[in-house]
């Protein structure tokens, strides 16, 4: 029993950094309705960002956390600027938001390699590795902060976007863009602050990510698996994307304690389309047909 | 059928790279190469290939810094059998492909009497079909696959020859360690299923670690590339085993040394020559401290100690385990020509089926059948205070 409660909270917390990536996708899907691949390299940087401001600056992890969200966040919105607000302009189709999102996502990617290198980067220990003891159970010290932290942020998320005016307005935008403009929403103005609120979560993940495991440039290829968990749990959805990257840790994590470690990515993605087949729009995703 | 059409790829790629570079200037003959007929002043040519750039440049900087720093000093004091040696060294970038091109280059442009390196075992099998054909023998330095010298069919590669240990035997020297100097009996294992040096080291810990009596309690996999292993510690963890061995890489090692420790795991921790690094300590200094690993060498060994200091006063760099395994494929090398008394290529390959020469890194005896270098002792480290501390010489039998 208690290995079985173990391995719940392995997956709890692999899944909590699954849903922090996942959310960043849903958040720019649910407005517009392309997959910004370049999430995955807007959270390497922000990765990176902590990792220096840590290791080069010497600030303390609460300063370099809060910067490294802001850097990500900065990024994020000068991507837009750059990568999709001229295609946007021009009305472009989806294809090309997410030929070019893949294209930011390989030159972030590089100009990473190129610059500070191919090797990964170790974090300074700010935790202890000596877990909690809850009976036979351990929580590393490390996990327990990642929970909250990513609880806390998802949360500061929905109340944004349940309880105020501008998240009122991206809700509207979500449901129809064109519809808001007509309302004399600034609908360039809640793109930027879609993007930044997905970069800042992603600066947040990344250094989250960079801490517990190590910072590198290929980094962005893990964000492939919290992005099956937002299409898992219905792209556009922020509570889908939460829940389906909370189920897609648990399912990996019990496949590979109880069945094999080998087929641990088999398995879970075959459950995954199975679900798709069964919902195609995710467990809690808006039925659509044009997104791409 | 994939060995016929890996062949033509690779031949393929070869001609369109002989084409490439037959027509690129920069390839043209040295500018100092030796007149023919001056006897006296003949210059041997013997190359080196690794990766100086990439992943691994830290590693292939280090052997060629090695191979140019002895071969000076044989030729201050004379050359071998009277000859000058120049070496000529050509970066592999961490690829096969292009270390079938340097070699194809250097056995045939530069004309070299024999190839020291390439460090990784990828690029060492790749080469033989290139060394064969020009027969001209490689002596690698840190290929531990077993398939550097020994074909799919178990016959022996004629030209291929190395001064390390192979990873089946790196996989025995643990096991036999854990049994019968550590005395447990118990034993996890995690691996990587995707790595050729993590499988083999995996199958010989198991075979000689059941042999000597000791249960395999439970062995997990994962991929390279993951970085969370809490699932599969866990189920060690259930297993409660004495000793976890851990044959991969020092990144992953350090990651999942430490969610070992987060879940409560406290079995001693054992691995291969993959483990020591600078990082390893930095990133797992608590999680690995008691853990033991298998080397090619104890660093701190006296005998050592000359090459270290004349190495680290010449290139003010520190010396990396490549550099002790290219030092003693020089070694071996000279000591081959100097018996078969000539530079002829293939007779170079006939005296070093029969080597012997004691190196930096332990005695060298070539095995005719296998051009391994036979029953040669492996070190045993143990980290203690976040330091590697040596413990013994141990061979498996």
């Amino acid at each position: 029993m208690s290995a079985f409660l173990q391995q719940i909270i392995n997956g709890l917390s692999i899944g909590s950094v699954y849903a922090l990536m996942a959310v960043g996708y849903s958040l720019v899907y649910s407005i517009m309705n392309f997959s910004n691949f370049a999430h995955g390299g807007v959270i390497m940087i922000g990765a990176y960002i902590g990792f220096f401001l840590m290791t080069a600056f010497e600030l303390p992890f609460i300063a370099a956390f809060g910067l490294a969200a802001i850097g990500a966040g900065l990024l994020a919105v000068t991507l837009e600027r750059i990568a999709y607000r001229p295609l946007r302009k021009r009305n472009a189709p989806f294809l090309y938001f997410i030929i070019s999102a893949m294209g930011a996502s390989i030159f972030l990617e590089n100009i990473v390699i190129a610059t500070i290198g191919p090797t990964f980067r170790t974090y300074p220990r700010v935790f202890s590795t000596t877990p909690f003891q809850l009976g036979a159970i351990s929580l590393g010290r490390l996990d327990a902060v990642m929970f909250i932290i990513s609880g806390l942020s998802l949360l500061l998320l929905i109340y944004i976007i349940e309880k105020t005016k501008t998240g009122m307005a991206i809700k509207a935008t979500a449901y129809s863009i064109r519809a808001s403009t007509l309302m004399g929403v600034n609908t360039d103005r809640i793109i930027f602050i879609v993007f930044g609120l997905g970069g800042v979560l992603a600066g947040v993940a990344g250094v989250l990510f960079g801490m517990k495991y190590t910072v590198y440039p290929q980094i962005g290829f893990i964000t492939m698996k919290s992005f099956i968990a937002a299409v898992f749990g219905g792209l556009g959805s922020l509570p889908g994307a939460v829940i389906g990257s909370i189920l897609l840790g648990v399912i990996e994590t019990l496949t590979a304690g109880y069945f094999s470690s080998q087929y641990r990515d088999l398995i879970a993605f075959v459950l995954l389309i199975a679900v798709l087949i069964w919902r195609p729009s995710g467990l809690m995703g808006k039925i659509t047909e044009d997104k791409a | 059928m994939k060995k016929r059409v890996l062949f033509l790829l690779v031949s393929t790629l070869l001609i369109l790279a002989l084409l490439v570079t037959g027509c690129s200037p920069q390839q043209s003959e040295p500018a100092d190469a030796p007149e023919e007929g001056e006897a006296a002043a003949e210059v041997i040519n013997i190359g080196w290939i690794g990766s100086l750039t990439g992943d691994q440049a830290v590693w292939g900087n280090c052997e060629k810094n090695t191979v140019e720093m002895m071969f000076e000093e044989i030729n201050e004091n004379g050359g071998i059998l009277g000859k000058q040696i120049r070496v000529i060294p050509y970066d592999t970038r961490g690829d096969a492909m292009e270390a079938v091109n340097a070699v194809r280059r250097l056995t045939s442009q530069d004309k070299v009497a024999a190839v020291i390196g390439p460090n990784a075992s990828g690029q060492a099998i790749a080469i033989s079909s290139v060394l064969e054909d020009m027969e001209v023998p490689g002596i690698a330095t840190v290929a531990t696959n077993p398939k550097v010298t020994v074909d799919d069919n178990g016959d022996v590669k004629p030209f291929n020859f190395r001064v390390c240990f192979i990873d089946p035997y790196q996989g025995a020297v643990a096991a036999g360690y854990a049994v019968d100097v550590l005395g447990f009996s118990k034993a996890a294992i995690l691996y990587d299923v995707a790595d050729d040096y993590s499988q083999g080291l995996t199958e010989f810990f198991e075979k000689t670690f059941v042999g000597k009596g000791g249960e395999i309690v439970a062995k997990e996999g994962f991929k390279f590339g993951d970085v969370d292993f809490r699932p599969q510690l866990s189920k060690i963890k259930e297993a409660d085993p004495e000793v976890l061995f851990m044959p991969y890489f020092f990144k992953e090692v350090a990651l999942s040394a430490n969610q070992a420790r987060e879940l409560g795991i406290d079995a001693v921790l054992m691995g291969g020559d993959g483990w020591p690094s600078e990082v390893l300590l930095e990133m797992a200094e608590e999680a690995v401290e008691g853990s033991y690993f298998v080397n090619h060498l104890d660093f701190a060994d006296p005998e050592v100690q000359d090459f270290k200091d004349a190495y680290t006063a010449k290139y003010n760099l520190p010396v990396e385990l490549n550099g002790y395994l290219a030092y003693d494929a020089v070694k071996l090398l000279e000591s081959a020509i100097i018996q078969a008394g000539s530079f002829d290529p293939v007779e170079i390959r006939d005296a070093l089926k029969t080597a012997n020469v004691k190196g930096i890194t332990g005695q060298i005896n070539i095995n005719p059948d296998t051009h391994n270098p036979e029953g040669k002792d492996a070190a045993i480290i143990k980290i203690i205070d976040g330091d590697y501390v040596f413990q013994q010489k141990y061979s498996a039998d």
